[in-house]
């Protein structure tokens, strides 16, 4: 088996994590177990980043491991790279406590 | 699956043989400068204004340092700031240590007349106790006799499909051989410790699990601070990670399939064997010590490394008496630090491996380390000081 592309954990992932680095343009092999797929990478994504594998619309989770890591901070095209710039964690976020009962 | 190390008299079996001296201050580290063979934790956490929680914590540090199977002997000495609060004074901690069946010497500065004096004492006592230790010979034991801690360190996106995986095969393998395996990292569970908690061996144990993530949870957004500005930490994000939930998912797998037996404190050691959360903190310089408190006599830093700049890593082991092994699934952090990664396991990655190959074959380093083959880092004389995991205000 030849590893190279990306890898989905789960079938219910919306995102793949990058096994080499991608130039904008390029089919991306997407591995989950023995299935594959191909996403056009629209821009330039490196090894170990994430890759958009559909289109995930603003305030929609964003799942990995079949889990949620977190939320789109605004509409995602299949293909672009997700990171800290359009995903938002929702987990201890004290930032977001400010105003509540003090 | 042998290994070979040194019997101890409660039956248990050192992988190193080493002579303690505690608690941090100048007669050890005057000692430890003097004769081979010693070791001391180095820490400015003597104790002193400090809550009786903290001091606890402190003294179950200590005890379990000196019980840890590693440790053939101990000398406690008097001159501690510490010493005067009734968790820590030199006679209880002996006691405690004592019950084990090893020897353990209380150097007492006011009876030496100085600390001087009280230094040649220690430094002869050394001498004469790291001698006695030599004179013991390794011996067979299986893997029920071994318990291994693990923190996955500098995480990027190879720790979640690899790099923890692959711990959490060895971790499973251990575990059914009837040996002990330590995990924990308590923030980094938050957002993941739904998935966690299914793997408590009872109710009690899985609703333990949602609590130690809630009460850190809580602890967190006391501060009005956005935790992904803390943890993940920068070198997560520049290696891949977007938030702590995706983190904590990629952590998790380091704990393997076995069912969790306990949550236990910092430095607490478990009652039985098997797999064990501990509620302990992420730092390098703190969740080792308490590991080996808890009784581990190998600990693994498991690293991502994606996101690291340089190649002057130099983590070596701060649990003070137990081997630091490291292990990536990064083959760039493999080619910055060849000289620190005992175990590669990329190629999982790379289609060369499963996870369960990968798993096997670290198995076997860790019966080769564990019956005396040092590690990288092991070579290096030096040590960070280390933080006891203290959650009360100081005073």
């Amino acid at each position: 088996m030849i590893a190279r592309g990306a890898l989905k954990l789960s079938e219910k992932d919306n995102v793949a994590t990058l096994l080499e680095d991608a130039a904008p343009g390029t089919e991306v092999l997407i591995r989950l177990g023995k299935e594959t797929g191909t996403v056009n990478a629209g821009e330039s994504i490196p090894f170990g980043f994430k890759i958009a594998v559909t289109d995930i619309a603003k305030d929609a989770a964003i799942i990995k491991y079949g889990e949620t890591i977190g939320i789109a901070s605004r509409d995602i095209k299949q293909g672009e790279m997700v990171h800290i710039h359009n995903l938002e964690g929702a987990r201890g976020r004290g930032d977001l406590m400010k105003g509540d009962a003090k | 699956m042998n290994f070979t190390g040194y019997p101890r008299p409660d039956g248990s079996a050192g992988i190193r043989n080493y002579v303690l001296v505690i608690p941090w201050g100048f007669l050890p580290a005057r000692i430890c400068d003097f004769v081979d063979g010693t070791k001391t934790i180095l820490t400015p956490d003597s104790g002193s204004g400090r809550t009786s929680r903290d001091r606890e914590t402190i003294a179950r540090t200590l005890i379990g340092l000196g019980r840890n199977p590693n440790v053939a002997s101990v000398i406690i000495h008097t001159l501690s700031p510490g010493a005067g609060y009734p968790e820590l004074k030199p006679a209880r901690l002996a006691e405690e240590i004592a019950r084990s069946g090893k020897r353990v010497e209380i150097l007492d500065v006011a009876k030496e007349g100085s600390t001087l004096r009280a230094l040649e004492k220690g430094v002869q006592l050394a001498r004469e106790m790291v001698l006695e230790a030599s004179r013991l010979r390794r011996q067979p034991f299986d893997l029920s006799n071994l318990a291994v801690g693990v923190k996955c360190g500098h995480s990027d996106t190879t720790s979640g499909i690899a790099g923890n995986p692959v711990i959490g095969n060895l971790f499973d393998r251990i575990v059914a051989s009837g040996g002990t395996a330590f995990f924990g990292e308590t923030t980094e569970i938050i957002g993941a410790e739904h998935v966690l908690a299914k793997h408590g061996i009872n109710e009690d144990v899985s609703r333990r699990i949602l609590e130690a993530a809630a009460a850190i949870e809580t602890i967190a957004k006391a501060t009005g601070e956005d935790i992904r500005t803390v943890n993940p930490v920068p070198s997560n994000i520049a290696g891949g990670i977007s938030s702590l939930e995706e983190k904590s998912l990629g952590a998790i797998h380091k704990s393997g399939s076995a069912p969790i037996q306990d949550v236990l404190k910092y430095g607490e050691r478990p009652e039985g064997k098997g797999l064990y959360f501990v509620d302990n903190w992420m730092s390098m310089g703190s969740i080792f010590a308490g590991y080996a408190a808890s009784g581990a006599q190998l600990v693994i830093f498991q690293l991502g490394g994606g996101g690291l700049v340089g190649n002057d890593l130099l983590h070596t082991s701060t649990a003070v008496v137990s081997p630091l092994l490291w292990t990536t699934a990064n083959p760039k952090t493999l080619a910055m630090a060849p000289t620190s990664v005992d175990f590669y396991d990329g190629t999982v990655i790379e289609g060369k491996d499963t996870i369960e190959e990968a798993g096997g074959k670290l198995l076997q380093l860790v019966l080769d380390i564990a019956s005396g083959t040092m590690t990288k880092v092991e070579t290096l004389r030096h040590t960070d000081p280390t933080q006891i995991y203290l959650r009360d205000p100081c005073f």
